[in-house]
């Protein structure tokens, strides 16, 4: 793997925690944890992997991209500004009346956005249906979707998994973001569904784990899609909530956030340092 | 033919079916519930766009949604509450707030599941689905009206939720075509307006003749989409009788009735006495037996014309 592919996207993915951090400022408020645990996975679907076009959200044969766990949108919104779906001034409008992007995504709002979540166990559902049409209309898109690992006791999830391996939907890829941690503590302790590759294996699906905060691992295993031919894919991407701001990492109250003055400052130094040391290199 | 009875499930089946031998977007989406709902001989013939995904309906209304995003007309058919109370936030968020074009058709509704009891009556669907903004919902009154309410669900851009029954119906109209947002008077008269929609409209009709018996000439007025309401209708019938009867099956709150007041209580106030099933877990028993013991069989409807 060229060592530039990586580094390129491992600061498209800084620059993107930052873009973060600038919407918990403009709001003082948002889903942060989530956010940032996922947010590698979704700059290499964009920046790397994904037929899609910024200049052209509707390109009619672009892959999909749905955010399930639709609540870690902020990471959607700094990946889709940073891509140049719209300009990053936007990002100072989280939390304001009428704003393009809300604490939920909105696909009648803003371009690039393709389902409305926020309810969750519904992403895995419109993913299917979505890739059943692709199927038969013999397309080559494919059909992106991104779940929490909390989200997964959310029964429908499992409809829509057997449904997936019923019909063969090879063009569906999903990635659990697997923190571990959701807002009452720990995922294993609320409501345990590991092994999660595993029970998804059970399913029919192709499954494979990977460190899902790191992008070689991240666009290696991309490279592999689909997995199995006749299978939807299944990656278990083992993440760290609230990654890349040190004094909220792997820590359950950083679900949302509402920092201090003194937090953000340092969340903003965090991120814009670990911009300039990949600048660096 | 006027006065004979025919099976709504299989006209209703057989209206997509043809419809969809023109328009190849149009998909079939099952719940173990396709048979039933009169597409067998579409599976057959379009085994490719015939899906079957087993008893999962909330599954389905999400997978309706994603097929919609990429072009496809997706029709669900099954038991009516299982895709209207069982997957409601699915059809509020994923069609109704996505605005997708996608067909979900509760069948076997109202009480005409009669003997299966509470969990497979549909007394509520009226009201819960008018909630999401931007469904149309409608309710065919006879087995030729559900063929052009079909062309007209299928031709519309967006959400639908439409209510069929079970049991044989009589055929009321020779030809209907079909207006979504429209009532039609469907007899003239003066002394009071009496608004229904659904099946249950063919025992109006009756009732209509047992009031001239007795000197009471009903203006009826058919109303086969419950939302949007045809205000102009309603008021215009409200001026023309200053009193109004609705005839639902379904809870006396929330559906027909509601709609018809609402617009009364905004437009044209006059009296409107709501006729329906009280809020409760119905009966069970022989369909004619649970619609006459509610009061909703021609002469139940009658008596409570001549009280209002």
């Amino acid at each position: 793997m060229d060592r530039k592919v990586i580094k390129e996207l491992e600061l498209n993915a800084a620059k993107c925690r930052r873009n973060v951090v600038r919407m918990v400022e403009a709001s003082g408020c948002g889903h942060l944890g989530g956010a940032l645990s996922c947010i590698d996975i979704l700059t290499a679907l964009y920046f790397y992997k994904m037929n899609i076009s910024a200049q052209n959200p509707k390109l009619e044969d672009r892959d999909r991209f749905i955010l399930s766990a639709g609540h870690k949108c902020m990471a959607q919104y700094a990946v889709l500004a940073e891509k140049g779906y719209f300009d990053k001034s936007v990002l100072d409008t989280y939390g304001r009346l009428n704003t393009k992007i809300p604490g939920h995504p909105d696909m009648h709002k803003l371009e690039g956005i393709e389902a409305n979540t926020g309810a969750l166990g519904h992403g895995l559902s419109i993913g299917c249906g979505m890739a059943l049409g692709f199927k038969l209309d013999k397309m080559s898109s494919k059909v992106y979707v991104v779940m929490g690992d909390g989200e997964l006791a959310e029964g429908s999830n499992w409809e829509a998994a057997a449904a997936a391996a019923h019909h063969k939907l090879d063009n569906l890829v999903v990635f659990v973001d697997n923190n571990g941690l959701q807002i009452s503590g720990h995922t294993s302790d609320i409501m345990n569904f590991e092994p999660i590759a595993e029970r998804f294996s059970s399913f029919g699906w192709a499954v494979k784990d990977i460190d899902g905060n790191n992008m070689k691992e991240i666009i290696e295993t991309l490279d592999l899609i689909p997995m199995q031919c006749g299978k939807p894919t299944l990656i278990v991407s083992h993440t760290i909530k609230s990654k890349g701001i040190s004094f909220a990492e792997n820590k359950a109250a950083y679900h949302y956030w509402k920092p201090s003055k003194e937090e953000l400052n340092q969340a903003i130094y965090e991120t814009e340092t670990a911009i300039k040391e990949l600048e660096l290199i | 033919m006027v006065g004979e009875k025919l099976d709504p499930r299989k006209e209703f089946g057989k209206a997509v079916t043809e419809l969809a031998e023109l328009n190849s977007d149009i998909v079939i989406l099952s719940a173990d519930s396709g048979g039933s709902s009169g597409f067998g001989e579409f599976a057959k013939e379009h085994p490719e766009r015939y899906f079957e995904f087993g008893i999962m309906e909330q599954g389905v209304m999400g997978i309706a949604s994603g097929l919609a995003t990429t072009g496809k007309i997706p029709v669900f058919c099954a038991i009516a509450p299982f895709v209207t109370v069982r997957p409601y936030e699915m059809f509020r968020n994923d069609l109704g707030y996505m605005k997708q074009n996608a067909k979900i058709v509760g069948r076997n509704s109202g009480l005409t599941y009669s003997d299966l009891g509470a969990t497979h009556h549909s007394l509520e669907d009226y009201a819960i689905m008018r909630m999401i903004p931007g469904v149309v919902v409608l309710a065919p009154q006879d087995p030729v009206e559900i063929r052009y309410a079909v062309k007209a669900m299928l031709e519309h851009d967006g959400p639908v939720y439409m209510r069929i029954g079970n049991a044989a119906q009589p055929v009321l109209f020779e030809e209907k075509p079909f207006i979504i947002g429209k009532g039609t008077v469907l007899k003239e008269g003066e002394d009071i307006t009496i608004i229904s929609t659904g099946s249950i409209t063919a025992e109006v009709l009756k009732a209509a003749v047992l009031l001239e018996e007795q000197g009471c000439n009903p203006h009826i007025i058919g109303m086969p989409t419950v939302c949007p309401i045809d205000e102009e209708i309603i008021v215009e019938a409200a001026n023309r009788t200053g009193k109004i009867v609705t005839v639902e099956e379904h809870y006396l709150q929330g559906g027909l009735g509601t709609m018809v007041a609402e617009v009364c209580a905004a437009k044209s106030p006059v009296p409107v006495k709501m006729l329906g099933v009280p809020k409760v877990y119905a009966a069970s028993g022989p369909y004619d037996e649970l619609m006459a013991l509610y009061g909703l069989d021609a002469k139940g409807i009658a008596d409570a014309v001549l009280k209002a």
